[in-house]
């Protein structure tokens, strides 16, 4: 009974704004939408903003097949913004990052795993003479070592024995002279959730990896689990939003991702200049595989690698 | 990024003349509803991604008027109104209304207050919304975005929906009378024991006014009546005043606190239609504006530099001291509280 008070009575379209409003809203709505046809600016929507909102809206509503991976009641949701490490000159006012959903009741450890960055991936070492040797393995497993930093103490991740304790240089500079930083402690990642943690929503935390690759963490909101979000505990930490990056493509072809870059290159013509496999090794090499003119290689990931 | 132009005024409108209808019934506000038919403020082909945006700036707006410092009417008036725009929004799934842990007790408490006074319509349309599930429980009212804003928007809110900032009312309340009244008929009675005629105390003991607590109460009660007085007039006056003069410069805002305080009361609609060119050339005069109120209102520079004050002078001599009280209760709403502004109401 009170619902229909409510509704119009009429069945109106929703993509038709009423002629004779008297909502200001939609007079200034209107006159935009009229602004957009009168210059016949076609409006529709970009796949980027396609990917943000399927980002965003994918997991609404996702039950789990198995019980047991239902999330409760009364569990905490927390919204993380992880900001990229790349400080392009573009960025300078709003810095890119991605934000990801997670629950009070994870350890840090799984955020930490769902956190990808490109210099996860980055192949050490210089190629030019071995192309075809270009190892296999990529900086995330040799150098496993990591910690997160909130409100005074760093978890360091000790689940691997060649995992160091990176955050012990710095607890050690802050003692060494009376720096004004209170007392800095260390614990081990993988005993906390994130409900142990006492946090300040909008505080930038930080999250550092392969010893010098830092992300700044910010905590934007906690709420309650609510009946419409996703309750299969398997997705979290649940990506919702990324930032979108432009690959770098090949110099020759323009049409593959770059997968080399070469420096002090006679045969190229800019330094750094970035190649996809395919046109490097037919540029740089000749048809029995020896190495023309001077140049050093490596191997290159581009950071839009994810999208 | 900022916010859904427009929306604040429509709200604000339609809040504004729930007030006027001085009811809190729920068929009321739906007939102003129906009039304005708010239910479209969703159309004109907005696509899903920014549809949901809107949807949540529109929630959080209207979701501040239920928390308080505002007067009873609006709150309901909030409740209704976002009782309306959930249901009517087009998202799919809902978009939620997001309520923070803090305010979540003083909520309950005027869902008590709704059930006590028997206003059964609005009690009803709360327990709905609970029990739809509409509500998101946050541990903070806004969530944060990290644009760089270039101006710092601080929500002026209508000043009519806030209630009289009634600070004599806090302290003197009905538990306090009480309480003096036991103390004084003890005190009386102790004088009693320890005089000579055990009936009534010495009159060399009689250093009070025996009747003060009841002209205490006496006091109060006629401030309190002298405030609402003082509120409709404030109403009457913004209406017999529609002639906005945008172009006056702004000569002596610094020196008359009164007539800002008035022309804060005003700060409506009429800044959508000032000229915001104007505020760009004359932002080096704003500067003082600004520091002085709240932070930000570029657009809004004209508006408040209307004076209206060669046609209002008569009255705000007149009002002189209740405009006063006015400002007081408006510099404390927009928080900063600036030793100038004393100084100038001293001198008044």
């Amino acid at each position: 009974s009170i619902d229909v008070l409510m509704s119009s009575d009429k069945e109106k379209d929703p993509d038709v704004i009423p002629e004779d409003s008297s909502l200001l809203t939609l007079r200034i709505r209107k006159k935009a939408l009229e602004r957009r046809e009168e210059t016949i600016i076609v409006d529709r929507a970009c796949r980027q903003e396609t990917l943000a909102y399927e980002m965003e809206s994918h997991a609404i509503g996702k039950r789990p097949d198995n019980p047991a991976d239902l999330v409760e009641e009364g569990e905490l949701l927390l919204t993380l913004n992880i900001f990229y490490p790349v400080i392009f000159q573009k960025h300078k006012d709003h810095k890119p990052y991605q934000t990801v959903l997670v629950l009070g009741s994870q350890k840090l450890t799984e955020l930490r795993d769902s956190i990808s960055c490109v210099s996860d991936l980055q192949i050490g070492g210089e190629f030019s003479s071995q192309p075809d040797q270009a190892p296999e393995h990529i900086s995330k497993d040799l150098y496993k070592s990591a910690f997160f930093y909130f409100e005074g103490i760093f978890y360091n991740d000790k689940r691997y024995p060649e995992c160091r304790d990176l955050s012990r240089t710095i607890i050690e500079w802050s003692e060494s002279h009376d720096r004004g930083y209170g007392s800095l402690q260390s614990a081990k990642m993988e005993d906390y959730t994130f409900n142990d943690l006492s946090v300040k929503i909008g505080f930038p935390y930080l999250f550092c990896h392969q010893g010098n690759c830092e992300h700044i963490v910010i905590i934007t909101d906690i709420r309650l689990i609510h009946h419409d979000d996703c309750l299969d505990r398997n997705l979290y930490p649940l990506l919702i939003k990324k930032h979108w990056l432009c690959t770098r493509k090949c110099f020759v072809c323009k049409m593959y991702t770059a997968r080399w870059v070469t420096n002090n290159d006679s045969l190229a013509p800019e330094d750094p200049c970035f190649f996809c496999d395919v046109c490097f090794r037919m540029l740089h090499y000749d048809a029995e595989g020896n190495k023309l003119g001077e140049f050093l290689a490596y191997p290159y990931v581009d950071p839009g690698i994810f999208n | 990024m900022g916010s859904v132009p427009g929306l604040q005024a429509d709200c604000e409108e339609l809040l504004g003349a729930f007030q006027q209808a001085d009811t809190v019934r729920f068929e009321r506000f739906a007939e102003l509803w129906r009039e304005r038919r708010f239910h479209a403020i969703f159309y004109g082909r907005i696509r899903a991604l920014e549809r949901n945006k809107l949807t949540k700036k529109t929630l959080e707006l209207a979701q501040q008027y239920f928390l308080p410092p505002y007067a009873f009417q609006i709150r309901v008036g909030a409740l209704y109104l976002l009782y309306g725009l959930y249901n009517t929004q087009l998202c799919q799934p809902k978009q939620k209304i997001r309520i923070a842990l803090k305010d979540w007790p003083e909520i309950q408490r005027f869902q008590q207050d709704l059930i006590d006074s028997q206003h059964y319509d609005a009690a009803y349309i709360f327990r709905t919304l609970r029990l739809a599930r509409a509500f998101h429980f946050t541990a903070m009212p806004k969530l944060l975005n990290y644009r760089t804003k270039k101006k710092i928007q601080e929500n002026e809110f209508k000043e009519e929906f806030k209630d009289p900032s009634n600070r004599v009312n806090s302290l003197i309340t009905n538990d306090v009378l009480e309480e003096l009244m036991n103390i004084h008929d003890h005190y009386q009675k102790m004088k009693c024991v320890i005089s000579t005629d055990k009936s009534q105390p010495d009159k060399a003991l009689s250093l009070i006014k025996d009747e003060f607590v009841i002209t205490l109460k006496d006091i109060t009660l006629e401030h309190q009546e002298w405030q609402q007085n003082r509120m409709k007039l404030f109403l009457n006056a913004k209406e017999t005043d529609e002639i906005p003069n945008q172009k006056e410069e702004a000569t002596l805002l610094e020196s008359e606190g009164s007539e800002r305080a008035n022309a804060l009361a005003r700060i409506k609609y009429r800044s959508y239609s000032a000229v915001v060119e104007a505020s760009k050339s004359r932002r080096h005069r704003q500067v003082k504006l600004e520091s002085s109120e709240s932070g930000s209102n570029f657009g809004k520079s004209p508006s408040r530099n209307k004076k209206n004050s060669r046609r209002l002078q008569p009255a705000k001599r007149r009002d002189a001291v209740e405009i006063k009280v006015a400002k007081e209760t408006v510099t404390r709403h927009i928080g900063m509280p600036i030793i100038t502004e004393e100084e100038n109401l001293d001198e008044e």
